[in-house]
């Protein structure tokens, strides 16, 4: 407590000193608010296109049979505990937000090496039944081997995002809808009857 | 550690330093929220278009300047060619393929005519073609009123809200035909300024409303349906909520399913009409395609009308939903394939199997509706009476409700193969309950033998059966379509040129 003690302005200084450290915390929250953070501890998709970049991911998901049993996280961040899952989640996160922030995002956007170690492993995680026969009980280092060292990914390259990954490759695809289904002048009509 | 004040006043610059950097760390902060903010309207706008048109704008080229990809691909619904083994994009004359049709709905306009219909592209010139709606001219009226528009243009939401909902269906057919000349489009679907999924028929929204469901708070993927359910679904003329007005109402108060429909009809006493051999108090199942798809294996799994008509497909660099509105049978690898991985060959073979098992039994109860309605003939004739007919014009009505109900939704056998199995077998017991009836009241009436079937193998055949002059019904049609039409068109752009 003394070193805190020793932070302590003196007291002619408090006020311009609470003064200043609000207005940093203020920015700080409002960028907190601003960037949706609170989203990013949770697993819906929508949260993957606050950056509006991922709207080529989203909506090709949107458009594959694994939109009925998968989100982003399903398939991009690890599932083996929850810990390694928050710290890949955190670590990629950082970088796409720097990377966006930055503006350096490339047109096509590449999954890297560790999410592509991640994807495959979670395509096991579910599928895992295409995988082990079934009639072996028993399974072996070969077995587990030869699954690794290929890819799911090497043959499936289409699912489920497609073959083309441009940023403009899905111009108007309505990523999480906003706005009223019924417009305003039915809308009034209706009520008056 | 060494108080700070004290540091300062040895080194005067290090208080620069402390003021540089807080400057700099506030500076970055400042950039990063403004860059956070940027970023976000940057995603409103990205997808926002330069809409420069109303919200009612009723022309679908002007929406595809905006939309290339997707008008290009809405404007191949005016492609006929494709032909699946029982439906397709071709028009398909209903009554030839089918002539019993002719008998089941004697008296009634689908006699006449009934086309297995084409492309949205078509929707109004084929509603113009078709005998249902007459040959009004100066001082004839068409036979049926303006909520036959009401499925046919975004000319009628511009309408709508113009008028107000009553106003519009208010009158006969002809009395808008110069109002209403764009095929369905863009604006029956769209919000002009957001492209957002809208519905804009107040029929389905009211729907909603009697079942105490509230549309606005339908999801995304339930919209990809909606929109089609604006359409695709049963509805009946409500002569009752506006004064001389038939007002277009979905029964779906009690449910979606046959028997609540049923239940709901019945509840009110409403008969669509009043069969002219059997006298019969008919219903006319629309197209229950949405009611029919709920209740099967797709919508189960959460598959929308759109993930299988409208699917996503790529040309060049760019993904866009298909607006070419079609029988996935002709677009298997972007519809089916999505999902089940088999050979083109075995997903086509699956569709028809399905449709062959349905249509084996819907062929039988058709036949036996014929012979119900042609038996119910003969008992009149024979000097049957009201009561002793009541029961058995009943069982006409369910059995033939069963059939219509199968046969109407051109998908129907495929999205739900199992209720279609369920209804039709209802209907061929309501059918046979009606005949045994039927014949043991003939028995009564000293009339024991078997009434022969009548001789109708083909359309026209049983359109003389039931006693329509076809000739001049086809003729009075030609003279309205080549003196009518075109005024209607004319007035129609002349109008639109000062949107």
């Amino acid at each position: 407590m003394g070193f805190l003690k020793k932070l302590e302005p003196p007291d002619k200084w408090k006020l311009p000193v609470i003064l200043i450290l609000a207005v940093f915390t203020g920015i700080a929250l409002f960028s907190f608010h601003i960037s949706n953070a609170t989203s990013y501890l949770g697993d819906k998709p929508e949260t993957c296109v606050n950056c509006h970049i991922m709207a080529p991911q989203y909506a090709t998901w949107y458009h594959s049979s694994h939109r009925e049993k998968t989100n982003c996280n399903e398939c991009h961040v690890p599932h083996n505990n929850i810990f390694s899952k928050y710290f890949f989640k955190a670590k990629d996160g950082l970088r796409h937000a720097t990377i966006f922030t930055l503006r350096r995002e490339p047109q096509v956007i590449f999954i890297k090496e560790a999410g592509k170690d991640v994807v495959h492993r979670n395509c096991i995680r579910c599928h895992s039944d295409l995988l082990t026969d079934s009639r072996l009980l028993a399974r072996s280092d070969e077995v587990h081997n030869f699954r690794m060292d290929r890819s799911c990914q090497d043959c499936h390259r289409g699912t489920p995002h497609g073959r083309i990954n441009s940023l403009s490759s899905v111009p108007w695809a309505r990523v999480p809808l906003p706005g009223p289904v019924v417009p305003e002048w039915l809308d009034n009509i209706i009520k008056q009857d | 550690m060494i108080n700070i004040q004290e540091k300062l006043k040895s080194k005067p610059w290090l208080g620069w330093v402390i003021f540089l950097v807080t400057v700099l760390v506030v500076f970055m902060l400042g950039m990063l929220a403004s860059s956070i903010v940027q970023r976000r309207a940057e995603a409103v706008f990205a997808y926002t278009p330069e809409v420069t048109f109303s919200e009612s704008e009723p022309r679908n080229a002007l929406w595809g300047e905006l939309f290339p990809r997707e008008y290009d691909s809405y404007l191949k619904t005016s492609d006929t060619t494709f032909r699946s083994k029982y439906n397709g994009s071709a028009m398909v004359d209903m009554l030839e393929e089918s002539p019993r049709m002719a008998v089941l709905w004697a008296g009634y306009a689908f006699s006449r005519d009934y086309g297995q219909g084409r492309g949205h592209y078509y929707a109004v010139e084929d509603i113009r073609n078709s005998l249902r709606t007459g040959a009004p001219g100066p001082g004839v009226p068409s036979p049926q009123p303006n909520t036959c528009w009401a499925c046919k243009s975004p000319d009628v939401p511009r309408l709508m809200n113009k008028t107000g909902v009553s106003e519009f269906y208010r009158g006969t057919w002809d009395t808008k035909g110069s109002e209403i000349i764009n095929p369905i489009g863009c604006a029956d679907c769209h919000d002009a300024k957001t492209m957002n999924l809208r519905i804009s028929r107040p029929a389905l929204i009211e729907a909603f409303q009697s079942m105490g469901r509230d549309i606005s708070k339908a999801t995304h993927q339930e919209m990809r349906s909606l929109v089609c359910a604006q359409c695709h679904v049963e509805y009946y003329f409500n002569k009752t909520i506006t004064e001389g007005v038939s007002y277009l109402v979905f029964p779906w108060k009690n449910g979606t399913s046959l028997e609540e429909i049923e239940k709901y009809y019945d509840n009110i006493g409403f008969t669509d009409w009043t069969h002219s051999m059997s006298r019969a108090p008919m219903l006319k199942a629309q197209h229950p395609d949405y009611e029919v798809y709920l209740t099967g294996t797709h919508a189960s799994g959460g598959v929308s009308c759109a993930d299988c008509h409208m699917p996503f497909i790529s040309e060049g660099g760019q993904k866009f939903t298909d607006h070419h509105l079609q029988s996935p049978l002709n677009n298997i690898a972007s519809s089916c394939q999505v999902c089940h991985r088999e050979e083109t060959e075995k997903l086509i073979t699956d569709v028809y199997t399905r449709q062959d098992k349905i249509i084996e039994n819907r062929n039988i109860l058709e036949t036996l509706l014929v012979r119900c309605h042609v038996e119910a003939k003969y008992a009149w004739d024979k000097g049957a009476t009201d009561s002793q007919m009541k029961e058995i014009l009943s069982y006409i009505r369910k059995a033939q409700w069963r059939w219509d109900f199968s046969a109407a939704g051109h998908g129907n056998s495929f999205h739900s193969p199992l209720e279609l199995g369920r209804i039709i077998a209802g209907g061929i017991a309501f059918a046979q309950d009606a005949r045994i009836k039927t014949a043991r009241l003939l028995a009564d009436l000293g009339e024991n033998r078997e009434i022969p079937y009548p001789e109708i193998t083909t359309k026209a055949k049983a359109q003389a059966y039931i006693g329509l002059d076809m000739k001049n019904l086809m003729e009075e049609k030609e003279l309205f379509l080549e003196n009518i039409v075109p005024q209607w068109i004319n007035t129609g752009k002349e109008r639109e040129k000062s949107y």
